[in-house]
């Protein structure tokens, strides 16, 4: 089997979450960046697959180089190959941007049986890069996918869509998205490969190495964009009330009777 | 208090375990306990993240680590919960006596797997009638041909049921008494072996202690361990090794005890103020630190006595064991006394803790037994 | 009989939205989209084109829906490759439809589908694509689409500078609302060398089991979370339910508990809920379940925290034991 290329996301640790106030994107250089959760399902499934078939899995992440310790972690859970998509063009990329420098960087890495990603990123939570970057590939796509085996050489999809489960066929290469609730049990990284990865640094690839159009990077390349941010403060709104159970109690039947929940 | 500088492996390695800790164990821990139900998903984390093979050669696919790291896993994981520590601990009390004491073939043939963690290992040594006294046991085994058959049962074994290997202890030559017995590797798919009863325990409940039966258990002659004869030695040298890590085990129950009870007593407040302010419970967790700091000391130092090659670790070992399993149950038991109440309530953890703890003094040697070890080791420091 | 319309002669610049038909049955998140389309329409002075891609018309379960709708056009594609849902030949389709009549914005509801389909448009026609859009407005002759980030308590809204302007609409963000005109119903007629293929082939599709609860469309709603501390407690919600004509909902760790059953779960997994008033026991507020409940109109929390997050997104807080106060409830209201 060609190999598989998993893509992964940075993410800012919740709480942590920085606007620049200019452009109205996430600060992503100054941030603590954690692996976006949903990708280890997508690194699980390529462990998975790699124990079945013997592939070779290659990890690539689009982000500023404070990504390069996640890249380590996604090598000692079931990664090859570690490769680091950096650029100052790169910043401010909507999922377009995203989807564009993403699909030649797999382009570049051809052939390939499958590439996969978390269902969504839990900043921007679009879940859009998958499908964007196979369409730009030329690929077929699905999301929600829960199972995933090969079959006569042909892919063999478990995915999930709003009324059921649809078992799909479809020749490589595919572009899958995995469902956050695919697995029961997701393995923990390699203590071995943790310590291997240590002196290991990942390849990077700059806009250069790339072959791209500038114009299609960046804020530039970014069709939609933030005009405002406000936030969504968590100051209370309403009306708080202590008191023992049976004050509150009846409060709550007088509240019932004003909305006509009940009757007197 | 004192921060233990570690190497930049050891390092990886207490964040790796402190990571499965928080993820696997942490929010399912008291729920195991309540439902005394055994989760394999843990054991699996601990598995495919390489732990199990710490202490294993770096020829047979292990880390080739010593005490110390063990230690430092075993502290981490028992911060988390005790029962699956006991499952994870209990393994190396059975890939152990392969290290020393097995031929190439049979380092060959389990090492590497246990290495993977595809292999669970346990330790088969108890029965009914031998307890503390470990040499009145009455499983026979009885060489016909190329093979050894096992007759007998052995009771309280950790991993029953869940290992895959289980190192088993059996008398050859009865007549020889203690020089009689020899140590035998069972697989759990030989015929003749079954797994009896699970016990309903005090603590450590997410861990399976079970029955073991061997009726006419048949098992190729490979599978003995050194030779004959050699059984009591394999058992005692296995023993001195593990009783470490029950003092890891005993550090990692005592510290989450003492966290606990006294973060809750700085933030009770009674008669205006929060509890630590008042002498009787501020001194009682000086009293826990002072305890954990030194059982903390004796731990990592004998590990390295240990680890440095030392063939008389037997006294040590024992001194280890006693003194740390002692200290947990002191200080989980004031923990629960320094939260009151609701020290008291299953709710808590901190009551699981001092369940936990208990067994620690009786397992693996009950204390007293090791008092017995360390005062005739000590004469032979001072003919 | 369907008005047939060439490919090349449809009108151009209206606000057009996927209708979603599965199985013969329109999803009504396509319906629910709608209505903001309908007043962007208005304001804008363009047409709201429904859109759906189907491989037979009489199969269609809920045609009488569509007649309802707000739309003032419904252009069907029918071709028996379109029975399965296959997002490339899909994305191809409506690729050349909005090549073709050039659209001034195309909108999905945020279904499964939807999220699926939409970006692969975007990226073959090299346009910006909004998600999970729960408002729309028009600001100085321009859509500006404002969507939570759910990661953190932020408000983004943004604009496409790419037309067609495109974005997934939220599912439960708008009610469907119902036009006054039945619509004009056109089928498109595609060129003869259009190829009719996709990589793709549906083997299998196996229905969910759990039917709908009425959650989704409840107007009272009393929730649980893990504040009930056990199953007894949070079973006792039924009971106040029946009382005041409510349904029961749940947040994600109770149903997880198997305290109730996962079709009452509330939040970003679960459903996504409207009512006039919400009242939540012991629930703390986890991001995921307000995100399905923060629509509500009148929303009181009962909870010994009193900087929980549901304490303070809602209208009444009352800070106490959920368990006694949900009891001495039950004791009143059954005198």
């Amino acid at each position: 089997m060609e190999k598989i290329i998993v893509c992964i996301k940075g993410v800012p640790k919740p709480g942590t979450i920085k606007v620049d106030p200019e452009t109205h994107t996430l600060k992503r250089e100054s941030l603590e960046l954690i692996l976006n959760p949903n990708d280890r399902a997508a690194l699980e499934m390529a462990g998975r697959l790699k124990n079945t078939y013997n592939t070779e899995v290659i990890v690539i992440s689009m982000g500023p180089p404070n990504v390069v310790p996640l890249l380590k972690h996604a090598y000692a859970l079931s990664a090859d190959q570690m490769i680091l998509l950096s650029d100052k063009a790169f910043a401010g990329s909507d999922t377009l941007a995203t989807s564009y420098v993403l699909a030649k960087a797999i382009k570049k890495l051809s052939p390939f049986s499958l590439v996969l990603m978390g269902l969504k990123s839990i900043d921007g939570e679009t879940a859009q890069v998958p499908p964007e970057t196979a369409s730009l590939l030329g690929i077929p796509s699905l999301t929600n996918v829960k199972n995933l085996f090969m079959e006569n050489n042909k892919w063999i999809a478990i995915r999930e869509i709003d009324y059921g489960e649809e078992e799909v066929e479809v020749e490589p290469p595919l572009v899958v998205s995995i469902s956050p609730t695919a697995f029961d049990y997701i393995r923990p990284p390699s203590l071995k490969k943790l310590i291997e990865v240590k002196s290991k640094e990942p390849l990077v690839w700059q806009a250069k190495d790339l072959d791209l159009d500038p114009q299609k990077l960046g804020l530039q390349g970014s069709p939609t964009q933030v005009v405002e941010v406000s936030e969504k403060k968590m100051e209370a709104k309403g009306i708080i009330l202590e008191g023992n159970p049976e004050e509150l109690a009846e409060k709550l039947l007088e509240i019932f009777k004003e909305k006509g929940l009940i009757r007197l | 208090m004192i921060k233990y500088s570690l190497s930049e492996e050891q390092k990886i390695l207490v964040d790796l375990v402190t990571q499965i800790g928080e993820e696997y164990i942490k929010p399912y821990a008291l729920k195991w306990d309540e439902e005394e139900v055994f989760d394999e998903k843990p054991i699996r984390a601990l598995a495919d993240a390489d732990l199990f093979g710490i202490i294993i050669p770096k020829e047979y696919g292990g880390l080739g680590w010593g005490s110390f790291e063990m230690c430092l896993a075993v502290e981490k994981l028992s911060y988390y919960c005790a029962g699956v520590t006991t499952t994870y601990a209990a393994a190396f009390l059975g890939s152990y006596p392969i290290i020393l004491f097995g031929n190439e073939e049979q380092k060959k043939k389990y090492l590497p797997e246990i290495a993977r963690g595809k292999k669970v290992c346990a330790f088969a040594l108890t029965e009914p009638q031998a307890g503390s006294d470990a040499f009145a046991i009455k499983t026979i085994a009885k060489k016909e041909g190329d093979f050894y058959i096992l007759n007998g049962m052995k009771h309280f074994i950790t991993n029953g049921g869940i290992a895959d290997i289980y190192i088993v202890v059996a008398m050859t030559d009865p007549a020889k008494g203690a020089r009689g017995a020899s140590a035998f590797i069972v697989e759990k798919n030989d015929p003749g072996f079954s797994v009896g009863k699970k016990e309903k325990k005090l603590g450590l409940r997410a861990s399976v202690t079970t029955e073991l039966f061997f009726n006419d258990c048949k098992i190729p002659k490979d599978r003995l361990l050194g030779k004959e004869g050699m059984g009591f030695i394999v058992a005692l040298r296995t023993l001195d090794f593990g009783r470490c890590g029950v003092g890891a085990q005993a550090l990692g129950i005592a510290q989450a005890a003492m966290e606990i009870s006294l973060k809750h007593a700085n933030s009770r407040i009674q008669f205006g103020q929060p509890i630590y302010n008042f002498q009787a419970v501020s001194h009682t967790f000086a009293e826990m630190a002072i305890k954990l700091e030194a059982a903390r000391a004796l731990v990592y130092n004998a590990t390295k006595y240990i680890d440095s090659g030392a063939k008389d670790i037997t006294g040590i070992s024992s001194i280890v064991k006693c003194f740390t399993s002692d200290v947990a149950m002191w200080i989980t038991e004031r923990a629960i006394q320094m939260m009151g109440g609701f020290g008291y309530m299953r709710d808590y953890p901190v009551q699981k803790y001092f369940r936990d703890a208990k067994c620690l003094q009786i397992y693996e040697g009950t204390n007293e037994i090791q008092r017995n070890i360390i005062a005739r080791e000590l004469i032979k420091y001072y003919k | 009989m369907l008005e047939k319309v060439e490919l090349e002669n449809l009108s151009k610049g209206n606000i057009v939205a996927y209708g979603e038909i599965y199985r013969g049955e329109l999803n009504t998140s396509s319906l629910e989209i709608l209505s903001p389309l309908k007043e962007i329409g208005k304001t804008l002075n363009k047409k709201l084109v429904l859109v759906c891609l189907i491989d037979s018309l009489k199969d269609i379960k809920n045609l009488e829906e569509i007649r309802k709708s707000l739309a003032d056009e419904v252009w069907f594609v029918i071709n028996e490759e379109l029975k399965d849902f296959r997002e490339d030949l899909y994305a191809e389709v409506l690729v050349k439809i909005i090549e073709s009549s050039q659209p001034y914005g195309f909108f999905f509801p945020a279904t499964k589908i939807g999220m699926s389909l939409a970006p692969r448009i975007a990226g073959a026609l090299n346009i910006g694509l909004c998600a999970h859009v729960n408002s729309l407005e028009v600001k100085d002759n321009q859509i500006v689409m404002a969507r939570p980030t759910y990661g953190e308590n932020i408000i983004a809204k943004l604009i496409s500078k790419s037309t067609p302007v495109m974005a997934t609409i939220s599912l439960g963000a708008f009610s469907i609302k119902y036009g006054i005109e039945e619509p004009l119903m056109k089928e498109i007629v595609f060129p003869k060398d259009f190829v009719w293929k996709s990589k793709l082939k549906i083997r299998n599709f196996t229905p969910f089991k759990k039917k709908p609860t009425k959650l989704s469309t409840a107007k009272v709603i009393v929730a649980g979370g893990r504040g009930l501390k056990n199953k007894e407690n949070f079973q006792k919600l039924f009971e106040l339910a029946e009382i005041l004509g409510a349904e029961v909902g749940a947040t994600r760790p109770v149903c997880y508990e198997g305290w109730v059953e996962e079709e009452r779960m509330i939040g970003i997994s679960g459903v996504i809920v409207r009512p006039k008033v919400y009242i939540g026991f012991g629930i703390s507020g986890a991001l995921q379940h307000t995100v399905g409940m923060e629509n509500s109109e009148y929303i009181i929390a009962i909870n010994t925290d009193k900087e929980a997050p549901l304490v303070k997104m809602a209208n009444l807080a009352l800070i106490g034991d959920a368990e006694k106060i949900l009891d001495l409830l039950l004791k009143k209201l059954s005198k």
